[in-house]
């Protein structure tokens, strides 16, 4: 299959091209475009006013107050700017695991890949972080068009491998891109939470809006498997021969509470957490997660 | 340790590794799984190792259990005898009792009670072939218990039971056929104690084979306490009922020659008597006669009520002296003994009748004697001998029929004690009182407060004082069989009777209630006249007047010769031989060494073209010569042949009856039984429907308890398995419905 039909699927794109993915925070763009920057400049949006200062420039004085209040204040507008978003995406051997169409690598990156299309399309600047227990491919931030082959070839890896390693992923990617913007991270999450916590703590302190995409197969979640079974560590050593019937109700416990420590985590560091199963259609999940994330941002 | 049926059937218990087994295949059929979430599953497997490894050692524990019960349950296990058990003891003892009573000949469609009963015992004889341990086998018939005492074995007793005892049995069979006894089973289980004594190390099945009939178990009390005994030794017990219903039978109680003199030439009324043991009147009954085996006009009676004898007589007439028989039977029913009876009867040439008589012209005694043997044309079989008292003392009286005393003035002491002994014997003794006889010695010496033979005291002679020009009878009798020909009202020759003197009782003397004294005949004034007494088998009739017309005209009417010959026949002791014997019951002579040769010849009903089995009487302590026959098994006339001490022969017959009663047919059932019998720990059955299997046969049927325990290891084994989450979901809970809520 060829790498660009691999993760773009055309009705994905269909159903999402018609939407707009905003920062929800305040980021920081080289160009001027639709989102919100933290520099004040040339805006029509009016944002405050200052006392004026010395060596303000004269153009901003606001005469209509000096008329009424004769003191000189200075108006300050919001400068727009464009995003910069980072793609992270999770290709380390648990992401391989799949009982459905697709497996969970293939489901994380076609994400990944809608997204960078539709940043693009907005003229955002789009990079992406391929990883496992170290970066395998970095993607720098890029506006053009055909910058999509670059983040869809980074992500084409021929099989993933290696045990996840997030917090020095995460630290990696706020030392990378130091100015503030959108940080997309799909995985399965299924790596220490600690490091977990403190990376995604490390992204928001550094300014970046993060969303977790946490992708997982229904296999996972329902753990439906009946008859002996021996089950074998993707990314941990440990084998184990059981009746999974017998362990399942202890195994969607752990489970259970393993996602809810996930949720809290992601909101307690402010960061957009979704919880996605592989069986799902993509098209309509991040559909539907991109109209109730641009309502949020309009109520904002 | 408990036995099993089956014994090859154990090999079955390898299957307890069968659990195992497909573990272990499961283990090597398992699917691999690469699997991210491997965390969760370690600590998901962490928390419940312990607890899984657990459920599941319970789990195979109660499978393989599980497949060792009903190995187990196939193998049949039998729980031994508990002291058998202790002892190591293997050894199974099978004692039947088996009712052979004529009752169980009870007859319906193409079986009877007592085919149902050999089949029974086949059944028992054939499982206990087929047991591994030793088995023996004891057969005790009713029939043959009372002979154990004479040395007569049971059928079998503790036989081993081999491969070859079926067909023994078959063999045994063919020739046991029902007895005509009525023999009951308390004796068969007095009997089994006696033959078996105590054994502590064999295990004993009492097996009661019989009809239950209401006769025997209806009030079963010493049964009970028998049974309780069996109870006690630790035997099981098995009643097991041959008959299903009681059905309609019909029987001859009785055929016996009704009072009369038994003389060649002369007519003798006979009784049948014939009862209905059904539910239903019988109607139309036919009875059969026959007179020294051929056959007679029989007799019918219109109809029998439900539970009711009817009596009906006839009469016969034996032109010749000897030995004589009659035969009654009926038509063929559910039980065929007790359809037919026999009766012998002995007729001498005629019957020596004894008169004494005190007075010197004996004028009474020869008044008596006319009128009883009057001599011409007409028969009556009576011979009349007179003589003195002394003649009482001086003289057996056996051989007499009846003793005549009239006007006696007194007796030696001896005399007395001579007649009371006749009379005690069943002799039958008539006093006509008169001029000579004295009160005192009446009152003293025969009457003796009533310790006497004599009926009443008397107060001495007195004249009848009545109004002669009243118009009545000086004479009134009773219903009697003295008086019943006489005062028949179609002649009404005693009417014109005239007392005029008699000896009267003491004012207010009137017979005890209770008493054996019955007043037949009184005067018009109420006094008594005629007065009739029983005095140990025998009887006594004392007339208060005298025999000669002295004191009344009695002896110049008709109606004397009538009431004199009814009262001779009254009076007339019976032989021996006319007494109904029981089947089974012992055939005893008592032989005077001087007048026979001890050896006797005795002849039974079936055996009279077999030779007769000759028997030497012995000697007994008083002198005479007693000889026995123990083999009287069958009804019929047996016969005792004599050889007298000058040559000649003498032969006497005896009739052998079945016991009437236990031709009723009144059965009781399981639940009457139980009620009967509580406390009494018993398996009953219906021999119909009797299955042994080898389990019931070898002992306590463990397989109904194995199987609970089956039940309750498999809804255990369930439960665990559910509890081990082996079972699906009874919906799919999915993670999603508790993320996504």
């Amino acid at each position: 299959m060829p790498d660009s039909k691999r993760f773009l699927h055309p009705e994905t794109l269909r159903r999402i091209a018609r939407l707009d993915l905003r920062a929800r925070h305040v980021v920081e763009g080289f160009l001027a475009g639709m989102h919100r920057s933290s520099h004040f400049g040339q805006s029509v949006e009016f944002l405050q006013h200052r006392e004026y200062a010395w060596g303000d420039d004269l153009r901003y004085v606001d005469w209509k107050v000096w008329a009424k209040q004769d003191r000189f204040y200075v108006k300050q507008f919001e400068e727009d700017t464009n995003l910069r978003c980072t793609l992270l995406c999770d290709v380390s051997a648990s992401m391989r695991y799949g009982s459905q169409a697709m497996n969970k690598y293939e489901y994380g990156c076609t994400i990944a890949v809608s997204l960078a299309y539709l940043l693009l399309r907005q003229q955002d600047a789009v990079g992406c972080v391929a990883f496992d227990d170290s970066t395998r491919m970095i993607v720098p931030l890029r506006t053009r068009r055909n910058h999509l082959d670059s983040i869809i070839r980074a992500l084409n890896v021929s099989e993933p491998e290696n045990k996840t390693e997030m917090y020095q992923i995460l630290q990696k990617v706020a030392e990378t891109y130091p100015r503030r913007g959108l940080v997309v991270l799909v995985s399965d999450l299924l790596v220490g939470r600690e490091g977990l916590f403190r990376g995604l703590k490390l992204l928001r302190s550094r300014g970046h809006d993060v969303m977790v995409f946490h992708v997982m197969d229904d296999d996972e979640l329902d753990f439906p498997f009946t008859g002996p079974t021996r089950f074998e560590g993707l990314e941990l050593p440990e084998h184990l021969r059981c009746n999974p019937r017998a362990l399942r109700e202890g195994y969607l416990a752990s489970l259970s509470s393993y996602l809810e420590e996930v949720r809290r985590g992601c909101v307690r560091n402010n960061v957009d957490y979704s919880l996605l199963r592989t069986s799902e259609p993509l098209s309509a999940v991040l559909a539907a997660y991109l109209s109730n994330r641009l309502g949020r941002h309009h109520r904002n | 340790m408990p036995a099993f049926v089956h014994y090859p059937l154990l090999w079955g218990l390898l299957l307890v590794g069968v659990p195992v087994v497909i573990h272990l295949i499961n283990m090597l059929r398992h699917r691999r799984v690469q699997w991210a979430a491997m965390e969760f599953l370690l600590q998901s497997q962490k928390k419940n190792r312990t607890w899984i490894m657990l459920k599941q050692l319970l789990l195979l524990l109660l499978r393989m259990l599980a497949v060792a019960v009903v190995v187990l349950i196939v193998a049949g296990p039998l729980l031994r005898n508990q002291f058998g058990n202790l002892l190591g003891s293997t050894k199974t003892h099978h004692i039947v009792l088996l009712d052979d009573s004529f009752s169980m000949s009870d007859r319906w469609a193409d079986s009877s009670a007592f085919g149902e009963a050999k089949l029974v015992i086949q059944r028992i004889g054939t499982e206990a072939a087929r047991q591994r341990q030793p088995q023996t086998f004891t057969l005790l018939r009713f029939s043959r218990v009372a002979r154990i005492d004479r040395g007569t074995q049971p059928d079998l007793l503790e036989e081993p039971v081999d491969t070859g005892f079926s067909s023994k049995l078959d063999e045994m069979f063919r020739e046991i056929e029902v007895s005509q006894t009525s023999a009951g089973p308390t004796a068969a289980l007095d009997a089994i104690g006696q033959l078996l004594g105590e054994s502590a190390d064999e295990r004993r099945i009492v097996y009661l084979i019989s009809d239950f009939r209401a006769r025997q178990w209806d009030d079963p009390t010493d049964l009970q306490e028998q049974l309780l005994q069996l109870n006690e030794a630790d035997a099981e017990v098995h009643l097991i009922n041959c008959v299903d219903r009681a059905r309609p039978n019909l029987a001859i109680t009785s055929l016996r020659a009704a009072e009369g003199i038994r003389a060649a030439g002369v007519p003798l009324l006979m009784e049948v008597t014939v009862q209905n043991f059904g539910t239903t009147t019988a109607k139309e009954v036919s009875v059969l006669l026959e007179e020294d085996g051929h056959s007679r006009p029989g007799t019918r009676i219109a109809e029998i009520p439900p539970g009711r004898a009817v009596m009906d007589r006839f009469l016969v007439h034996f032109h010749t002296a000897g030995e004589h028989q009659m035969t009654a039977r009926l038509e063929s029913d559910a039980v065929a003994a007790d359809n037919v009876r026999y009766h012998a009867l002995s007729f001498p040439v005629d019957v020596p009748v004894l008169m004494i008589d005190g007075s010197p012209d004996a004028r009474d005694a020869r008044f008596l004697s006319i009128a009883s043997a009057p001599g011409g044309p007409v028969r009556t079989g009576i011979n009349p001998q007179i003589e003195t008292p002394r003649y009482l003392s001086l003289n057996p009286l056996a051989q007499h029929h009846t003793i005549n005393l009239l006007n006696i003035e007194r007796m030696d002491r001896s005399a007395v004690e001579a007649l009371e002994q006749y009379i005690s014997a069943g002799g039958g003794v008539s006093i006509f009182l008169g001029e000579r006889c004295r009160s005192q010695f009446i009152n003293d010496e025969l009457y003796r407060h009533g310790k006497g033979f004599f009926p009443l005291p008397v107060v001495g002679q007195t004249e009848l004082l009545v109004d002669r020009l009243e118009k009545a009878p000086d004479l009134q009798v009773g219903d009697h069989p003295i008086f019943r020909r006489a005062a028949d009202e179609r002649f009404g020759f005693i009417k014109t009777v005239i007392v005029q003197r008699y000896f009267a009782a003491p004012d207010g003397w009137k017979p005890e209630a209770d008493s054996t004294i019955r007043v037949i005949a009184r005067l018009r004034n109420g006094a008594p006249l005629v007065v009739e007494r029983r005095f140990g088998e025998g009887r006594v009739v004392a007339f208060l007047t005298t025999a000669a017309p002295a004191w009344n005209n009695w002896a110049r009417n008709p109606s004397f010769v009538v009431a004199m010959q009814d009262m001779q026949a009254y009076l007339s002791r019976r032989g021996p031989s006319e007494v109904s014997r029981v089947v089974g019951s012992k055939l005893e002579l008592e032989l005077d060494p001087d007048q026979y040769q001890p050896q006797v010849r005795f002849m039974k009903p079936a055996e009279y073209a077999a030779p007769p089995a000759t028997i030497d009487a012995a000697p007994t302590a008083d002198g005479s010569l007693a000889a026995e026959l123990a083999e009287t098994d069958t009804s019929g006339i047996y016969e005792a042949r004599l050889t007298t001490t000058n040559g000649t022969s003498e032969v006497r017959r005896y009739a052998y009856n079945v016991e009437a009663e236990e031709g009723n047919l009144k059965a009781l059932l399981g639940p009457q039984l139980a009620a009967r019998l509580s406390g009494v720990k018993y398996e009953y059955r219906q021999a119909v429907a009797f299955q042994y299997t080898v389990s019931e046969l070898a002992g306590y049927n463990m397989s109904e308890w194995l199987l609970y325990l089956l039940v309750l290891l498999l809804i255990g084994e369930q439960i665990l398995a559910y509890s081990a989450s082996y079972h699906p979901p009874a919906r799919s809970r999915t993670l999603r419905n508790a993320v996504f809520a």
